[in-house]
């Protein structure tokens, strides 16, 4: 009997280990809302899930291609206006207007990037920021969106359609499966050329083109993909507050958070924005109940602390970090 | 009438935009380098002024050399402890630097100073002049003036004189200047005290004929993009043109299409910029 | 003739780096591109290899005109270039880096990976090694396998010979044969005279511009205008004084 089991458990155990890890992730994070049944529990685990898909979306161009943006905002808020929008002017499920937000951010992907990857990378950066606050601005005097007061959306549901929820169960599962897509996808891209050619673009643009790279294209369709999921993002995001503005929906502090929850935990890195959520999601909920109003200010002070702190030490995040300090041979023996 | 007010208006704040924003430009061309947190310090340099006019009863001369000093220590600090090290390294790293620090100084701000528009009291520069039937708040006057003054220098400290033509050594090529036994690290840290200055002093001019509060800062450095952008990244000469263009288009743009579009139309011309002519009008891209 | 380069000349601002310079490469040949610091050979170089537009002249390969095509075009047509300071992939391994240039032809990832492991053998680096770990040969080696991987026709190789010790140089010298045993051409542009001499057919030399001596590296080491260019004109050899005739003396 040893002697079938030995060489099968050599064959089969490494292939375990690796899915073990997975396995016992996802089953934490399906568990998740049914073990901890407080209202308050689950609302922050659907503020974790929101803030992890924007951060993988924003991690495919900003952390994978190395190309920054830091006004990711500018598609949050594209994808949180248009479902509101249809509501507010036809009627109709916030859901008709998911698809809209989503070719509307692409297409702005490409306003963006035509010019700009064509130049140095702060180019880019500068211009996502400059961009988001222009939209910003105009979203506040254009009375057709709602200018500063902004849009509602359906106060009771009328259906399924309309995704509103009173509990916070399904909109926990429903954000659970879209950043399973989002995180599936860039590990799908992570082993296919695209992937490949993304952190070779990020490394040095130069010997990537002497390769037969094609570098403005690539960056193209890393921001367009990461724009679309973004958007995405912004959509979960209003079927659950049913409620948008210029602010919450293109405030500088919505970009920041995608950069900083990615970066923390570790851009280009498949879990890296996970990790950084399940970090400081969890932090900011604490410090703003214990600084009370002012909390929020003293969050955005130590969010830039953060930001300073991982750009002087380790770029790479946290996950980075684990990866240089924990010796090889541990690693193999934990490692998913 | 109104229009010519309007129009000296917009040249005389497109003046002191110039100031800050050749700061921005110096960094650019030295260090290829973008401070995101640019905006930040104009903002702490008007911080500076009311410090100074409240606490010490220091009149504009005075908070205008604090200004300028206490940004100049700040931006050498900033180069040695942070930038230094981030240069050298990953495109993410260097974005995120200055990206950071502008939140952290921000937000700062906003907790020590709290949210609300202040002014500079009553002072020397207080009251308005009637040149021709053109009514000119006399701060907006001196601070336009002077900004033109000051820019005006720096282009002369970099082009004629030899710790100008060391800055431009090294921004240059970095190895042949250090064979040249120029520093190029000291060089560099000068840079950065140059510009921080620049911004300081320019927030001291526009303290005393603007209110502010810490969210300037966000459209300050927004403003220096677009200013550095369309004259040129690398030139002083080019901020000092575009700086008066844009104050220029903002002034007309808030007369005739109403105030809140006026940075709409500046952000607006970004995008074109980028997208017509990254170059700008003097510099290379 | 697959490489042909026609008067090629580049001018920046007043400065004429190259002037009216000429090339003709044959299919299996390997060509040296010799000349001394600032003579404008490595201009001539990024012109043939795309990084660089030439101001007038054209470069047609394999009858192709390819003057004006990017780099991502020159290695998609089959010419690939190395640089003088190889800009590894840091964050990826040696095979990762190889499969960069793999998936040029090979979009299938497991395709590129063989292909990528056959040209990693063939270089004598070790694949599971991360890019930021290697010194100076080994990213210099790194960066030929990886436009190796590209399945080039034509190899320009920029300097990649610089900076070694004695015996990488050998086994430098010997790889680039190994590579020209594979029916690749080779232009190399270099200052090693070791590295021209034993390698290349025929050679170039290039000073202030223009192309001052075609020939094989015996013939031009010995030409006067050649030692002229590198150690000016005090160096130029006397006449030879013609050998003292028998009976005399």
């Amino acid at each position: 009997m040893k002697r079938i089991l030995s060489p099968l458990g050599r064959l089969i155990l490494p292939h375990l280990r690796g899915r073990i890890g997975w396995a016992l992730l996802a089953a934490g994070l399906l568990l998740y809302p049914l073990v901890f049944t407080g209202a308050f529990y689950r609302d922050v685990g659907v503020t974790f899930l929101l803030a992890a898909i924007s951060a993988s979306a924003w991690n495919i161009v900003g952390g994978y291609a190395g190309q920054v943006s830091v006004g990711h905002s500018m598609f949050f808020g594209l994808g949180a206006y248009t479902p509101l929008l249809f509501y507010s002017l036809w009627g109709w499920s916030p859901m008709a207007g998911i698809p809209a937000g989503i070719a509307l951010s692409i297409a702005l992907a490409v306003v963006i990037g035509m010019p700009t990857f064509r130049l140095t990378g702060h180019y880019f950066s500068m211009a996502t920021i400059a961009v988001a606050e222009l939209i910003r601005i105009f979203t506040s005097t254009w009375t057709f969106v709602g200018a500063a007061i902004g849009l509602q959306g359906p106060a009771t549901a009328r259906g399924w359609w309309d995704l509103t929820f009173r509990g916070e169960l399904p909109y926990y599962y429903i954000f659970l499966a879209v950043l399973g897509v989002v995180l599936f996808t860039t590990a799908a891209i992570e082993r296919r050329r695209f992937g490949f050619y993304l952190r070779a673009i990020k490394s040095s643009e130069r010997a990537a083109r002497s390769l037969g790279v094609p570098v403005r294209r690539t960056k193209m369709q890393a921001l367009a993909l990461s724009a679309a999921f973004t958007s995405v993002a912004g959509s979960l995001y209003v079927t659950k507050t049913g409620f948008i503005d210029p602010d919450s929906g293109f405030g500088i502090l919505i970009s920041v958070q995608m950069v900083i929850v990615a970066a923390l935990g570790g851009a280009g890195l498949l879990f890296g924005p996970l990790l950084g959520a399940a970090i400081l999601i969890p932090l900011q909920t604490a410090t703003n109940s214990w600084f009370g109003g002012g909390g929020s200010g003293l969050t955005y002070i130590l969010y830039g602390g953060i930001i300073v702190v991982i750009a002087r030490f380790e770029p790479g995040g946290l996950l980075e970090l684990w990866h240089r300090v924990v010796p090889e041979r541990w690693r193999r023996a934990y490692a998913a | 009438m109104v229009a010519v007010q309007v129009i000296v208006g917009g040249l005389l704040l497109g003046a002191v935009y110039a100031l800050f924003s050749s700061g921005l430009t110096l960094i650019w061309g030295m260090m290829n380098f973008i401070n995101f947190a640019h905006g930040e310090f104009v903002m702490l340099g008007m911080y500076v002024a009311l410090m100074v006019v409240v606490w010490l009863h220091g009149g504009p001369v005075i908070f205008g050399i604090a200004a300028a000093v206490a940004l100049c220590a700040l931006g050498i600090a900033i180069y040695f402890s942070l930038i230094r090290h981030v240069i050298r390294g990953p495109m993410l790293a260097q974005i995120l630097s200055t990206f950071g620090l502008a939140l952290l100084l921000r937000y700062s701000a906003f907790y020590i100073f709290s949210a609300n528009f202040v002014s500079l009291p009553q002072n020397s520069m207080s009251g308005t002049l009637n040149l021709a039937g053109i009514y000119l708040p006399v701060a907006q006057l001196v601070a336009g003036a002077v900004a033109i003054f000051l820019t005006m220098s720096l282009h002369m400290l970099l082009t004629r004189t030899t710790v100008g033509s060391k800055l431009l050594a090294v921004a240059e090529d970095r190895t042949a200047a250090m064979l040249m036994g120029i520093r190029p690290d000291r060089m560099q840290a000068l840079a950065w005290g140059l510009s921080a200055g620049a911004a300081g002093i320019a927030g001291a001019l526009m303290a005393t004929a603007y209110p502010w509060s810490p969210s300037v800062g966000e459209t300050f450095g927004l403003i220096a993009f677009v200013v550095v952008a369309l004259g040129g990244f690398g030139s002083v000469l080019g901020s000092l043109y575009a700086g008066l263009i844009i104050g220029l288009i903002q002034a007309v743009s808030a007369y005739w299409l109403g105030a809140i579009y006026k940075d709409i139309v500046v952000y607006g011309l970004f995008v074109a910029l980028l997208w017509f002519r990254p170059q700008g009008l003097m510099g290379k891209a | 003739m697959l490489l042909e380069a026609q008067n090629v000349s580049k001018a920046f601002g007043s400065f004429r780096a190259v002037a009216g310079a000429d090339l003709a490469v044959e299919e299996g040949e390997i060509i040296g591109l010799i000349g001394p610091n600032g003579a404008g050979k490595s201009t001539f170089f990024n012109c043939i290899a795309g990084d660089t537009l030439p101001t007038t002249g054209r470069i047609i390969f394999d009858g192709q005109d390819v003057t004006r095509a990017s780099p991502e075009a020159h290695a998609r047509a089959g010419i690939g270039r190395t640089f003088q300071v190889p800009a590894t992939f840091q964050d990826m391994t040696v095979l990762d880096n190889v499969m960069v240039g793999a998936f040029l032809r090979h979009s299938h990832r497991n395709d590129a990976r063989d292909h990528a492991r056959q040209i990693v053998e063939l270089t004598g680096l070790r694949p599971d090694q991360p890019g930021r770990s290697l010194g100076t040969p080994g990213r210099k080696r790194l960066g030929i396998a990886r436009v190796l991987a590209t399945g080039p026709r034509l190899l320009l190789l920029d300097e990649s010979l610089a900076g070694l010790t004695p015996t990488e140089l050998q086994e430098a010298i010997a790889l680039v044969r190994r590579i020209h045993a594979m029916g690749i051409t080779i232009v190399i542009v270099e200052h090693i005279m070791e590295v021209i001499m034993t390698l290349t057919k025929r050679v170039l030399v290039f000073n202030q511009g223009h192309v001052i001596a075609s020939g094989t590296p015996e013939a031009v080491v010995r030409d006067e205008a050649v030692i002229e260019a590198y150690l000016g004109r005090a160096h130029r050899r006397p006449p030879p004084v013609p050998p003292p005739q028998a009976g005399e003396g």
